[in-house]
């Protein structure tokens, strides 16, 4: 199998940025908690940086970003699992979300997911899936606060395997 | 999220960024940003894309592990960069002021 090159389909600028934040990134032990139970049989839930959000709840802040643009919004959204896809806006100014506004499941699969654990592939989809917005120059406030309430509700739901999605 | 007991697979379009944080199983897949599952309307090839990441769980081995999936792109990297419709602020900002580059590359930004 062919090595993934990560820097195919970046612009100049961004494959410089990537290789430069790489480049700053210390060594450090990976934490990792061995998978409990089969996937047939595990919790699935998800969390996308898109910068998701259901139509009736708050936009992530771009009018905030537009003034001043090395800021980004650091909170979270639930998308809860039978959400249309309708329902969801994508709130992100740095990666083309036409193709997630056409159909939401190339970011977040939520029907994919239902459609796995009908076909007893998972144990379940989560009643609860996630979204924070990427563009975060600075991750401070989003780990100290956004992610450990995203942690608590898992756990809540008794999460067994999380899929973190990039946008 | 992992010290906190759940098992973590991230589907990412840029594997090298995200090993180097530290992610404990990365799915790495070679398609452009914005669409990690694949096309629109597609519904069998994101379900393909779906599986592989999340088996991906159950595959990798040891902290650190990437694993490439094997799915290819229909679009060459010219067609997707062209169709490219984002416009973020800090790009335009960048424009007027490129000796602010530095800045971004260092994550550090001017006060």
């Amino acid at each position: 199998m062919n090595k993934i090159d990560s820097y195919r389909f970046l612009g100049p600028v961004t494959a410089k940025l990537v290789r430069r934040w790489i480049d700053r990134e210390p060594l450090r032990e990976i934490p990792w908690t061995p998978l409990r139970k089969p996937l047939n049989e595990s919790t699935v839930s998800m969390l996308s940086t898109a910068g998701l959000a259901l139509a009736g709840d708050r936009p992530f802040d771009q009018d905030g970003e537009r003034r001043d643009p090395w800021w980004g919004d650091p909170s979270f959204r639930v998308i809860p699992r039978d959400t249309a896809e309708d329902d969801v806006r994508v709130y992100h100014l740095h990666v083309d979300t036409r193709h997630t506004e056409q159909d939401l499941n190339c970011t977040l699969p939520l029907t994919r997911l239902r459609e796995l654990e009908l076909a007893g592939e998972i144990g379940r989809s989560a009643p609860s899936h996630f979204s924070i917005m990427g563009y975060l120059l600075d991750p401070t406030e989003m780990l100290e606060r956004s992610i450990p309430e995203i942690i608590l509700r898992m756990r809540a739901e008794q999460v067994d395997v999380v899929l973190l999605a990039p946008f | 999220m992992e010290q906190a007991g759940l098992s973590t697979v991230t589907l990412s379009p840029i594997p090298d960024l995200t090993a180097s944080v530290g992610a404990p199983r990365v799915a790495a897949i070679g398609y452009p940003l914005g669409r990690s599952f694949g096309q629109p309307g597609d519904a069998e090839g994101q379900s393909a894309v779906l599986r592989a990441a999340l088996r991906t769980v159950e595959t990798a081995q040891r902290p650190g592990a990437v694993i490439d999936l094997p799915f290819d792109w229909p679009e060459t990297p010219s067609q997707v960069k062209a169709s490219s419709t984002a416009n973020p602020p800090i790009a335009t900002l960048l424009k007027r002021r490129p000796w602010l580059l530095p800045k971004l590359l260092s994550r550090n930004p001017p006060n």
